[in-house]
C-alpha cells in the first residue's frame, strides 16, 4: 500500500529508519520533527543514506534524484518526512 | 541459527574455469541453489542465505551456494566479472547438481538465472538491472569515489546490467517484505538485510523464507 497522508508517510519513513539502520522501536518512536538525523545518528553514514533513500523510494513508490539529496533534507526527521511527503502526495 | 547439518565444499566447472560451491543437506533430495545479490548486498546477506539453506536441510531439502567468477573464493578479479560469465557459470552450477534444481534468488541475484535449467524459481524482492544501476550510481555519488563501496565494477558489467530483468516465465514465486509496495505472491515479515551497514541475520525472516520455499517445492511434488 502506498501511503496517502502525511502521517502515513511519517510512519513509513520511521519504519525505514528502524529497518535500515537497525534502530530500536523505542528510539524511532521518540523521533519528532526536530530530531537531528545526518551527523547526529552514528548509524547514518553515507552508505546508509543510500540505503535509506532507496528503501524510501521502494516503499513510497517515488523516485529521488541524486541532485535532490543534500544535507538539508537529511538534517532532521521533519525535513526528511516533509521531503518524502512532497514527492509522495504531490 | 538453525541446527548444524554437515556443510561441505564442492566445485563446479564452467567454460571459464572452476569455482567453489557450498553444499549441504541430504544427497538425492531436491536441491535449492542460491543466488545472492551482487556486490555489497551479497556480503550483507550471505550469512542469512546460508542459514536459509540450513533450515531447508531440516525440511529434507538440499542446498547449494556457488561462488560466481569474481566473487567469494574465485580467482577471477571482481573488475573482470561480466554478467554473461555469471549467467554461464550459474547455469553450469545448476547442471552440476543434477535434477531437480530449484532456484532461490534474492534481489539482483534474480538477474543471473535466466540460462539455468531449473524446476522452479523463488525470488525475494527481485531487482531489475535498472534499479541496481541507480543504486550503484547513488552510492558512487554519495561516497565521491570512483569505485562503488569498495567494489571495482567494470563499465562493461554496468552496461550489461542496465537492461537486465528477472525472468517472469515458468514456475515462479515472488516474495517481498511487508511494506514493499510492488506486486508479490507473498509478503514476509522482516528487515531488508541487504540495506544494512553491516552483514546481519534475522532468524524469523530466514525461517519464514525456508518454510515458504519448502512448502512451494512440496506443492510441486504433491
Amino acid at each position: 500500500m502506498i501511503p496517502e497522508s502525511k502521517p502515513e508517510v511519517d510512519a513509513t519513513v520511521r519504519a525505514v529508519l528502524k529497518d535500515v539502520l537497525a534502530l530500536s522501536d523505542d528510539q524511532v518512536a521518540s523521533f519528532d520533527d526536530t530530531t537531528p538525523l545526518f551527523g547526529a545518528l552514528p548509524e547514518l553514514d553515507s552508505m546508509a543514506v543510500a540505503g535509506v533513500l532507496t528503501e524510501i523510494e521502494d516503499r513510497l513508490g517515488i523516485v529521488i534524484d541524486d541532485d535532490e539529496v543534500d544535507g538539508d533534507m537529511l538534517e532532521t526527521f521533519g525535513a526528511l518526512t516533509t521531503f518524502a511527503a512532497s514527492k509522495t502526495l504531490a | 541459527m538453525a541446527g548444524t547439518p554437515a556443510v561441505r565444499i564442492d566445485h563446479y566447472e564452467w567454460p571459464g574455469g572452476r569455482e567453489a560451491m557450498l553444499r549441504l543437506g541430504p544427497p538425492g533430495a531436491p536441491t535449492v541453489i542460491a543466488a545472492l545479490p551482487f556486490f555489497e548486498e551479497g556480503n550483507r546477506t550471505r550469512a542469512a542465505m546460508v542459514d536459509v539453506l540450513r533450515r531447508l536441510a531440516a525440511h529434507g531439502i538440499a542446498g547449494a551456494l556457488p561462488d560466481l567468477p569474481g566473487t567469494g573464493e574465485s580467482l577471477t578479479d571482481t573488475a573482470d566479472a561480466t554478467l554473461s560469465a555469471w549467467r554461464n557459470a550459474f547455469a553450469a552450477a545448476c547442471a552440476h547438481l543434477g535434477e531437480p534444481v530449484h532456484i532461490c534468488a534474492w534481489r539482483s541475484g534474480a538477474l543471473i538465472d535466466g540460462e539455468a535449467p531449473a524446476a522452479s524459481r523463488w525470488y525475494l524482492a527481485p531487482q531489475s538491472g535498472e534499479a541496481l544501476i541507480r543504486e550503484l550510481s547513488r552510492l558512487r555519488h554519495l561516497s565521491g569515489g570512483t569505485d562503488i563501496a569498495g567494489n571495482a565494477i567494470s563499465e562493461d558489467l554496468i552496461a550489461a546490467l542496465a537492461p537486465a530483468e528477472p525472468i517472469t516465465t515458468g514456475r515462479l514465486r515472488v516474495a517481498r517484505l511487508q511494506g514493499d509496495a510492488k506486486p508479490a505472491d507473498c509478503l514476509l515479515p522482516g528487515r531488508p538485510l541487504w540495506r544494512g551497514s553491516e552483514p546481519d541475520t534475522d532468524s524469523a525472516l530466514q525461517q519464514a523464507v525456508a518454510d515458504d520455499i519448502a512448502a512451494w517445492i512440496k506443492s510441486m511434488l504433491a
